[in-house]
């Protein structure tokens, strides 16, 4: 592997928001998922969980709920009004004012014509959706309590309500309130406090099931209004309900980080009456559990402990294989670091601000593994707050030091360091066809910019001091696709730039006659790192199933080393982990050398070296350096894998041929979380 | 032993009539329970009298201003409420009248049409709804009678019960050199 200096930085204080709301949509199978700062994100289930799309937030907009109308996803907040949101553009398309206070739900008939948002003023609204928009099309009856919680009967006829206290059913077409059903308050001291309907599901058989703040999940008959079954399932609040397609299974998610599991499921076997029993409790997660997706074959969960975790139902598929693994989403599945390679600096973004750090240095000498005496600390020497409300999307800080840029929905910024990068100064005439960027990556002399616009174009701007000129519009072929760009990768020599779009595409375009030069023929899962090698021109793609292709520029055709990889199939150690590669970086020490990886691990990848075999042990960088000098030369194959640093944030290569390692222990994130429940527990 | 008469003169000076009175006292004390009740001045008791009725008459009086001032209070409180919530209710019944008028001519500008108008009273209302609303859910989360308590404990809990076990969590935390939880293993 070598010997490298490297730069731990933990002084990256990144803060996942938490998980608000969530919507699974089966046919796309594309969840959509809130956070408290108002950010969305869409993540592929078809294509090993990849986050594919992340629109950012905004000041205020505090969604409370999601839903899709087919592929159209809308929003609802605490600021009283419903978003729809352009998936190509990843911004708002628009909003409407409900006019009835803070919204806390949002749903949608099964035929997809009507939305109903549930309001603080005790209104329901009945919205039409039509092509381009929503229209109000009228209220129900006007209730005297908030409408916490909503769902649709199947056949649309039928709306219930949760509210404080009690759940209501409306006749969705006379708009009348036809029956009350009271819940129970809590025992003992909570007695005197209102209980919260938070969750509530209509089954087609007129089942009505709620999740309350007493901790209760009651089962009522919608026909008669009567309360079927009452199950005590946590003593805090149970926040979250979600229920299979088929009916037959439903999850409560509570306070505690449980997740319970309800079957609808005969008690006796072999007998013919079903009812709902209590089966499964999952606990994974360490703080309340606010928003629940069940899918077909696995139950989706999300809370404040800011981790996505999706646990597969063994009944549903097939035990002990890679399908059945639990899998959490912690980090990000893009990179939020940025390395200027020349100028050892790092650029960190937040949602409202970034930060700009100077590495620090260490002259000393030592073993592997030894920590060296620092010289001179890092130290932060600018932070830069955002202007307005809408959340940063993109930034980006030139190899030099020298230029910084980043990108909102609406606008964008770019500045000048100088000073020895201490001073900054905003470039004010900037070229109108840049007005926001989903990427953003500077050319390797930093001459020029590039920043991906609509439709998968990349706008290309000179910087010339101390302003910006507008140099060329890339485009892929015309009539080909809307999806956004959100990897860019500029080559050392200048000469040619790659994108990659969620469609799974990746072009890549000559700089010098400013055209597209060639499309890697595309493969089925989602590029989530692509970079271009300095001698040899060679692609370097990585997708979300964890496949690695080369593709050269110059032959326009895949590498020998790819075929002989494809030929030979990955590891099976390689291809069964649950994070995604985000970063491609290259040695010019060792033009045999492609450094990746994700958040457990970095890897050198050695071309040179021969693949390991399925039966060989993959991680066996520790038994080789206890073995002598020619034994190891036989056992090496080219993985070389080290898991010393975790969780990591972005791992590259400084022009002194020192490693830079950006980690977020995940104790640190824990340690900086809203407060859990108190449980309890004996002998402590 | 000696009794005071009844009818004696108003003009005896008051500090005569104390004294007479804790004489009174003092002999009191002496006396057995055979003895007739001790007869009490005119003067004495119209006092008495007059002072009992004056505090009456005071208690009354500041009972009476603080209900008064209660009041005043609460109406003073209503009357902003009703402030706050009639002008979105004003703008509700524009709103409505407007709608039926431009259903036809309403285009995919729609939101903009609706909100220009009226744009700062309106937003103030909903930004202090919001907050309000926001007030609500952080109460019934983290209000009282939430039970909670700090990521620390919960993480000093793992330490404690953790297969190694270890320190609480705040005496070993420092950003620099944080190691990871031993017990922090991938499922």
């Amino acid at each position: 592997m070598g010997e490298f200096k490297v730069h731990r930085v933990r002084f990256f204080d990144y803060m996942p928001t938490a998980i608000r709301a969530m919507a699974f949509n089966s046919r796309t199978e594309r969840l959509a998922l809130a956070r408290a700062d108002g950010a969305l994100e869409i993540f592929n289930f078809a294509d090993n969980y990849f986050q594919e799309k992340v629109i950012p937030g905004q000041d205020g907009r505090a969604v409370e709920a999601l839903c899709w109308v087919g592929q159209r996803l809308f929003s609802a907040g605490l600021n009283g009004e419903i978003t729809e949101y352009d998936l190509e553009n990843l911004r708002p398309r628009y909003t409407v004012e409900a006019y009835g206070g803070p919204i806390w739900t949002i749903s949608s008939n099964s035929q997809g014509t009507l939305l109903a948002v549930g309001c603080e003023d005790g209104t329901v609204k009945m919205f039409e959706i039509l092509e381009e928009r929503i229209q109000f099309q009228r209220n129900l009856d006007r209730q005297k309590g908030r409408i916490i919680s909503l769902s649709w009967h199947p056949s649309g006829t039928l709306i219930a309500a949760g509210m404080m206290d009690m759940i209501r059913i409306f006749d969705a077409e006379t708009g009348r309130a036809t029956h009350r059903l009271l819940v129970e308050r809590g025992v003992g001291a909570s007695k005197s406090k209102e209980v919260v309907v938070w969750s509530i599901v209509f089954l087609s058989d007129h089942t009505i099931v709620s999740g309350d703040s007493a901790g209760k999940v009651q089962i009522w008959d919608g026909v008669t209004g009567t309360l079927v079954r009452t199950q005590l399932v946590t003593k805090w609040d149970v926040l979250a309900l979600s229920v299979s397609n088929d009916e037959s299974s439903l999850v409560a998610g509570t306070s505690e980080g449980t997740v319970v599991q309800f079957q609808f499921i005969s008690s006796t076997v072999g007998q013919q009456d079903k009812e709902w029993v209590r089966t499964r409790t999952f606990k994974n997660h360490s703080h309340d559990v606010r928003a629940l997706a069940h899918t077909e074959t696995a139950v989706v969960s999300g809370g404040m402990d800011t981790q996505l975790v999706v646990r597969p139902l063994l009944d549903k598929v097939e035990k002990n294989t890679q399908e059945s693994a639990l899998r959490k989403m912690t980090l990000p599945h893009r990179s939020l670091v940025c390395c200027a390679k020349k100028a050892g600096l790092l650029l960190f973004q937040f949602p409202d601000h970034l930060e700009l750090w100077r590495l620090g240095e260490s002259d000393g000498h030592g073993k592997p593994g030894d920590s060296l005496p620092v010289k001179r600390k890092p130290e932060k020497l600018i932070q830069l707050k955002r202007k307005g409300e809408d959340h940063i999307c993109c930034s980006a800080l030139s190899p030099c030091g020298g230029w910084l840029a980043y990108s909102t929905v609406t606008s964008f910024r770019l500045y000048r360091l100088q000073n020895n990068n201490i001073s900054i100064t905003k470039v004010s005439k900037l070229p109108k066809d840049l007005r926001s960027a989903h990427q953003l990556c500077f050319s390797p002399d930093s001459s020029k910019l590039f920043a991906s616009s609509s439709h998968s174009s990349v706008i290309v701007v000179a910087l010339n001091q101390p302003e910006c000129k507008y140099l060329h519009t890339l485009k892929p072929k015309s009539g080909e696709s809307e999806q956004p760009v959100h990897l860019l990768f500029a080559s050392e020599d200048g000469k040619w730039l790659a994108t990659a779009n969620t469609d799974c595409e990746i072009h890549v375009y000559n700089l010098d006659k400013l055209k597209l030069h060639c499309t890697v023929p595309v493969y089925s899962s989602c590029p989530t790192a692509i970079a271009i090698h300095p001698t040899t021109s060679n692609l370097v793609a990585v997708h979300a199933d964890q496949q690695i292709f080369e593709f050269s520029l110059v032959q326009k055709e895949y590498t020998e080393w790819s075929r002989k990889l494809q030929k030979q199939g990955l590891h099976s150690l390689w291809l069964e982990r649950d994070t995604p590669i985000t970063h491609v970086a290259f040695n010019p020490q060792n033009p045999a050398h492609i450094i990746l990886h994700d958040t457990f691990m970095f890897c050198i990848i050695d071309q040179s070296l021969p693949l390991p075999e399925a039966k060989t042990p993959f991680y066996n960088q520790m038994t080789l350096r206890s073995l002598p000098e020619p034994q190891r030369i036989i056992h090496s194959h080219a993985f070389k894998i080290c898991k010393n640093f975790q969780h990591l944030m972005c791992v590259s290569l400084l022009e002194d041929h020192s490693l830079v390692v950006v980690e977020r222990p995940l104790l640190n994130i824990m340690s900086q979380l809203p407060a859990p429940v108190r449980q309890k527990k004996f002998a402590t | 032993m000696a009794k005071k008469q009844r009818g004696k003169s108003a003009s005896s000076s008051k500090t005569a009539d104390i004294k007479q009175q804790t004489d009174h006292f003092s002999l009191m004390l002496e006396s057995s329970d055979d003895e007739a009740p001790e007869e009490v001045t005119f003067e004495d008791s119209k006092a008495e009298a007059l002072r009992s009725m004056k505090q009456a008459l005071d208690t009354a009086r500041r009972e009476k201003e603080q209900l008064k001032e209660k009041r005043r209070k609460r109406q003073e409180l209503f009357q902003e409420q009703k402030k706050r919530k009639l002008l979105p209710a004003d703008v509700l019944e524009e709103i409505d009248s407007k709608e039926e008028k431009e259903e036809e001519r309403q285009t995919g500008t729609c939101p903009e049409v609706c909100k220009l108008p009226f744009s700062t009273p309106e937003r103030e209302s909903a930004s202090f709804q919001q907050q309000a609303a926001e007030d609500f859910l952080q109460s019934r989360m983290y209000g009282p009678g939430s039970c909670r308590t700090t990521s620390n404990e919960l993480l000093s809990l793992q330490n404690k019960t953790g297969r190694n076990k270890s320190a609480a969590v705040q005496f070993c935390f420092n950003p620099e050199h944080c190691e990871l939880c031993p017990n922090n293993t991938r499922t």
